[in-house]
Formats: structure tokens, sequence, C-alpha cells
């Protein structure tokens, strides 16, 4: 085995060998930026397509989710969620369910009467038996469909990814338009404030790597139901 | 595939160029992938302006690459994470091996990572004992077959289902079926149980943020999300050029990868994770280290030319625009790195005077630089490569240093070839000979076996006509006729 040196020694070492190079290429870079003048072009941030952005973000959400083969069913109420969750569940006969610990989860789940196993801190080896994992998601955004879940918020790190189908509910008023406003809200929190992890899903799991013939739900669920509570009942 | 190596390209080439399978397999990736990149950027509505803020982000952190790694390296420490620094391959392989010895590791998962490929983590750890599972679906296929990833994105992308479908016969005894979906669920119920088991997983990183110290990756499989958030500790190895600044501009980058990578406009999952969890009751591995490696990145910064190798954000889009890797794929580079950005890679990570070849595999066509979604110019890159090869470098180690040796008969030939060409008289002397002598060979304006009859030329023009044939020169030359009028007596 390779004896190690020092952390610290090796981390100056590597930081000022960064440093020297740097410095010995002060010289090239004045000549290169003269020859390159037009790479120096002012920097513009590009804005989404214009013709999707009059679409509600709900709308625009379910557009881009369905898309890439998520399913998106959008609700009035927690009554009207639990219902089609029941639906569902029946749909896919399932009797093992790993629930997270979120409190519209559990509000939702408290009106679902089904009778199967629902488990709301599965063990891992749990987990690998469960037919469905349901959870709810922080933030939507909705020009690429895309799920986010802030793993302090709540516990649904594996139950949104072990089990063959992810059921996520999401108030309506948490979708953004744009990633870039999710992750314009993520950094207002701060470094010592910002998840430990954080999660963006967009629609089911998926590989091309055979023959890049696509195969949905190789590793991580085959089939995403987002519910999208409006709440405008509520 | 093993026998092949970078010096042995030109052979590797045209052994590449007999394989059907491979060429069928290269000829759907170029249109799948070429295809669905085309219809991904029309989705964003200033591609252009993407492209250039893409660069513009890398630029302002490459030229100040060590303030920015400290940046990360400290606020990822203060969430917990330990980072460690490899200086390079060896060092980064010590550590990781380190890491898993010390808390008895035995079964280990990894998610895909052209890092942990170019320091040959696995060989590594195997050769410890250790077996590292490789998980995603390419990434195993080509664990199973003891090959190599011939694609940066799609590694197995050589190989036919019906190969796969054998390979899986063999090794994990299903029968041999051509229904993708029944080898896909097969990975998933034989590797769940590896991830069930294990008590380490090693990731690669996509993008590390300074101003949080976050990494995140990556993926469409899931596998990775399994790999750092079920066993105990999370190894993720990073190169130093992974960084960017600030979280918001992620935005620029999950607009600009899977859109040139694979065409989608994201992938199915992004894991953003900062350090190790805040309570024991939380979800996740206990440990989280990052690898932070040079592996001969440091010495790119200085030279702007070569820096722009370190803004390359592994999409692979240029392997799929190019007309060499369209034809040979990747595993005729010899290297890890393929295709366009691996040919100038390579020769920086490795060693020019090892990798000498792959600087030639190109028309310099461009095609890459037009898709590269961080606007590097791969075909300034590849001549100063040329450059380096034929005038020796000056940076890296003194084995490094020195022209590569060429043969006599070419460099006698581009000798001869300046001195004619900077001697007007010489040069028209030289057109009068050259187009007696040629009557004899010529026919249709060419010389050379295809159009003519001449089977071999001297060398060093022998080389030229050996694969086409060359035109030959023109009866009356661009001056003598403006010198008699363009619209000429004749």
């Amino acid at each position: 085995m390779v004896e190690l040196e020092d952390n610290k020694e090796v981390r100056r070492a590597m930081l000022s060998a960064i440093r020297e190079h740097l410095a010995a290429s002060m010289p090239f870079d004045a000549v290169h930026d003269e020859h390159h003048a037009e790479h120096k072009a002012n920097p513009r941030i590009s804005s989404a397509v214009a013709d999707e952005q009059s679409a509600s973000p709900t709308e625009r959400f379910r557009n881009a989710l369905e898309a890439v083969a998520g399913h998106c069913l959008m609700v009035n109420d927690e009554r009207a969620a639990a219902d089609l969750v029941l639906e569902i569940l029946g749909k896919i006969n399932a009797r093992r369910i790993a629930v997270s610990d979120s409190l519209l989860v559990k509000r939702v789940m408290s009106h679902v009467k089904l009778d199967a196993e629902i488990l709301v801190d599965a063990s891992k080896s749990e987990l690998f038996d469960c037919d469905a994992g349901i959870t709810s998601a922080q933030w939507g955004a909705a020009e690429t469909g895309t799920l986010v879940l802030e793993a302090d918020a709540e516990r649904h790190r594996l139950a949104s990814l072990v089990p063959p189908v992810h059921i996520a509910l999401i108030e309506a008023d948490k979708i953004r338009q744009t990633l870039g406003e999710v992750l314009e809200s993520l950094s207002e929190q701060g470094r010592d404030r910002l998840s430990r992890t954080v999660t963006f899903i967009t629609g089911p799991s998926r590989t091309s790597d055979i023959e890049l013939t696509l195969a949905i739900g190789v590793h991580g669920p085959g089939e995403l139901f987002v519910i999208i509570i409006e709440g405008r009942d509520k | 595939m093993d026998h092949q190596t970078t010096e042995t390209f030109d052979q590797n080439a045209r052994e590449a160029l007999t394989d059907e399978q491979l060429r069928a397999a290269l000829r759907n990736l170029v249109t799948t992938f070429g295809e669905r990149r085309k219809v991904a950027i029309t989705t964003v509505d200033d591609w252009e302006g993407l492209r250039e803020r893409a660069r513009a982000i890398k630029d302002e952190t490459l030229t100040h690459l060590d303030k920015y790694l400290e940046e990360f390296a400290d606020n990822a420490e203060r969430a917990g994470a330990r980072v460690h620094w490899a200086r390079d391959a060896r060092e980064a392989c010590a550590i990781v091996l380190k890491l898993l010895r010390e808390r008895a590791c035995e079964h280990i998962v990894k998610s895909k990572s052209m890092a942990t490929e170019e320091i040959h983590l696995n060989a590594a750890l195997e050769a410890e004992g250790l077996a590292p599972v490789e998980t995603d679906l390419g990434e195993w296929i080509i664990q199973l077959a003891h090959e190599t990833p011939s694609h940066i994105v799609v590694p197995a992308i050589h190989k036919s289902k019906k190969q796969i479908a054998e390979l899986f016969a063999e090794k994990v005894g299903i029968e041999p079926t051509d229904d993708v979906a029944v080898l896909t669920s097969t990975a998933r119920r034989v590797l769940r149980q590896c991830f069930a088991e294990a008590d380490a997983g090693i990731s690669g990183v996509n993008f590390g943020v300074a101003e949080t110290g976050t990494f995140l990756i990556l993926e469409n499989e899931g596998n990775a999300r399994l790999t750092t958030s079920m066993p105990k500790i999370h190894i993720a190895v990073m190169g130093i050029e992974k960084i960017i600044p600030r979280l918001v501009d992620l935005d620029v980058f999950l607009k600009l990868l899977p859109r040139s990578g694979t065409g989608q406009r994201l992938t199915s999952y992004q894991s953003l994770i900062t350090g190790v969890k805040k309570s024991v009751d939380d979800e996740g591995p206990e440990e989280v280290h990052i690898v932070l490696m040079d592996n001969g990145r440091s010495r790119m910064l200085s030279h702007p030319v070569t820096r722009q190798s370190l803004a390359c954000i592994r999409c692979g889009a240029c392997l799929n625009a190019c007309p060499v890797y369209q034809q040979i794929g990747g595993h005729a580079y010899g290297s890890v790195y393929p295709g366009p950005i691996g040919a100038v890679i390579t020769p920086q990570l490795a060693g020019i005077k090892k990798a000498a070849q792959l600087p030639y595999a190109s028309s310099l066509c461009g095609a890459c630089r037009e898709v590269c979604p961080v606007k590097i110019d791969i075909p300034e890159l590849l001549l100063h490569l040329r450059a380096e090869i034929a005038e020796g470098t000056t940076v890296g180690t003194a084995d490094q240093k020195g022209p590569v040796k060429r043969k006599l008969s070419e460099q006698m030939a581009f000798r001869l070839y300046a001195f004619l060409w900077s001697h007007p008289s010489l040069y028209n002397l030289g057109t009068r000979v050259a187009r007696l002598m040629q009557r004899t060979v010529m026919r249709n304006g060419h010389i050379g076996r295809v159009s003519g009859f001449v089977s071999k030329l001297a060398p060093p023009l022998g080389a030229w006509t050996a694969s086409r044939d060359m035109r030959a020169v023109a009866p009356r030359s661009f001056r003598e006729k403006w010198r008699d009028g363009l619209s000429g007596r004749r």
C-alpha cells in the first residue's frame, strides 16, 4: 500500500502548483486575448422559450412531465388527492407502501382507507419489498416538469427512489416557472441552511445504454405519478 | 481489446473500420443523439448566449482556480464532508483504498465516473482483493465483459443487444433474449442485491459549487442516487476542474449538459450533496469523502489554449459529431477519453510522447467546436499540441519535454517543401519539372491507384497515395492564366 503524505501538505502543494501554472500563463494570456477578442463578447443569460411561458405553471409542469413519460394529475383538494392515491395503489395492487414523514403526506394518507401495510420509516430491507413510495416535494420547476426534494424538510430520499412506483404530492403554489428560480431560492437559504441533499427528479428512471433503446425503470421507479393539489377549495 | 493503446492508433483504426457491427452501432449513435441534440437546443431561446455564458463562468473559475478550489473545500468541510487532496492517480487510488480498508468495507458499489476510469480505480482496488461493482447499466455490461468504455456517456455503445444477452446468459444465467426491457430488468434485479449489501459507494462528480461546498451528480438511471444514499460511506472522486463559483451558475450548465449529451432537456435525476447528514436519524451516509484530484490538470492552466481543455463538462457531443470517431469508435483511441476531446486531453494527461498519434486523429473540420456547449476550440488545441509534438513542450515532467521524433523522410520532405515554397523562382521551376514528370503517371488529373495505374509513389509521397490519390499539377498555373488575362486566349 502506498504511504500517503499529510493531507494538508498535499493541499498546499496542489494549490501552489495551480498558482505557478496560472502565473506561467500570464504572458500568453495577453497575446491570446488580443487574437480572440470575439470570445470576450458580453455573456447573456438565456431565458426559456417564449410561447411556453404563457402557460400557467401547473399546465406547463404537466406538459413537460408527460413529455418524459411521467403521469401528472391535478386535483382541487387533499381529499381528492387521497382518492387518486387509493386508485393508483389499487391499480398496482400495492400490498406494502413506504411513506415519508411529511405533514402533507400524513394528511392525505389519513383519508386513504386501504388494506395494505403502510410503513412510515421503512428500513432498507423493507424498502426493497415495497410496492410504492409516497412523498411530497418542496418545489417544482414547470419548465422541465421537475420535482425538487429537500432532505432536511422530509425523509423522502429512499421512499422516492427504491420502490417501483413513486407517488409525489405537491401544492400548486410550490411550482415555479423555471429551475433557475428554484436554484435562486435554494441559494437564498444560504450555505448553512441548504439541505444536505437536494434531489431533482424529472420523470421515471430511464436508460438508453443498450443500443440506445429507451428502457424505463432501470434502478429507480419505473412509474412516477405527480399529484398537483390546487387547493382552491381549501 | 486490451492490446489497443494510443501507440497503435493507426492499426486500431484500420481494424475498427472492418468491424461492421461497430460501425452500425456508431451510425445509430450519430443519428439518434445527433438528431435529438438538434431538436433539444431549439428549446432554449438563446443557445449561443448560453454557451458564451458557460464559457465565461468556466474561464473565470479556471483563471482563479486556487481561490475557488479552496472555497469549495472549506465549505464542504464546514458541512461535514472530508476533503482529500490527490496530486496524481496513484495518490487518489491510495486514498480511496485506505478509506475502505480502515472501515473494513467489503461490498462496494460504484456509479459511472470517468475520473475513476482515468485513474483505473477498479484495477487498483481489485489488486488489493476488493471487488467494486459498477451499477450504471452500460458500465456494468462492460465490467462483466472485462472491457473499457468506448463512449463517455454511453460506455457500451459498441455492443449489440445480442452480445449483451449472451453476456448476461453466461454471467448471470438468464435465458438469451433480444428484449431490451428484460435485459434492463435483469440488471435491476441483480444489482439491487448489491445495493442492499453495499457498505461503501463510490461516485464521480459533475460540478462542485464553491460558494456552498455542494457537489452534483447527474444521471438517468437512479443508480447514482442509490450509490450515494444507501451505503454508510460515500466517496466522491472529482477532478479539480469541476468547480463553478455559485449555485445559480448551475442553471446554465443544467441547460447545456443534458441537451448536448443525450438531447434531453434534463436528465432524470440530479443529486446536490452538501456535506454529511446533520443528525444520525437523517437518511444518507454517515461519512462523505471528496477526493480532489489533479493528475495532470494543473499544468493545463499554464497556457490559455491548453487551459480550455479544463472547461470540458464531459457531455460527449464532440464524439457524436466527429467524422473520425463516427468511423472508428472509442476503443481505437486506446485511451480512457476518446474522440476529439480525448485527442486533446489524453496527450496532456498522459504526456505528449505517449499519445503523439492522437492530435493527428482529426481532419480539423471543426464539427467538435461547433457543438461544444462550452465553446472549446478543439481544432486550435489540436494544432497547439501538434506544434508541441514538432517543437517540444515547455511544460510537464522531464521525460515529456522535447520534440517527438518524426520519421527522417517526413522531416526532410517538410524542409524541402518549406524551402521551395519560400523561393519563387525555385517554386516555378519545380512546378514546371513536376508537370513534365507527371505526364506518364497521371490520369484524369490525378496520380495514384484509384484513378491512375501507379500503385506506389516514392516516399514521402507514397504515404499520401497509400490511401488516396494525389491531385496532379494543373496544366497552367493560376499565375500563368492571370498573366494571359483571366478570360484568356485559351
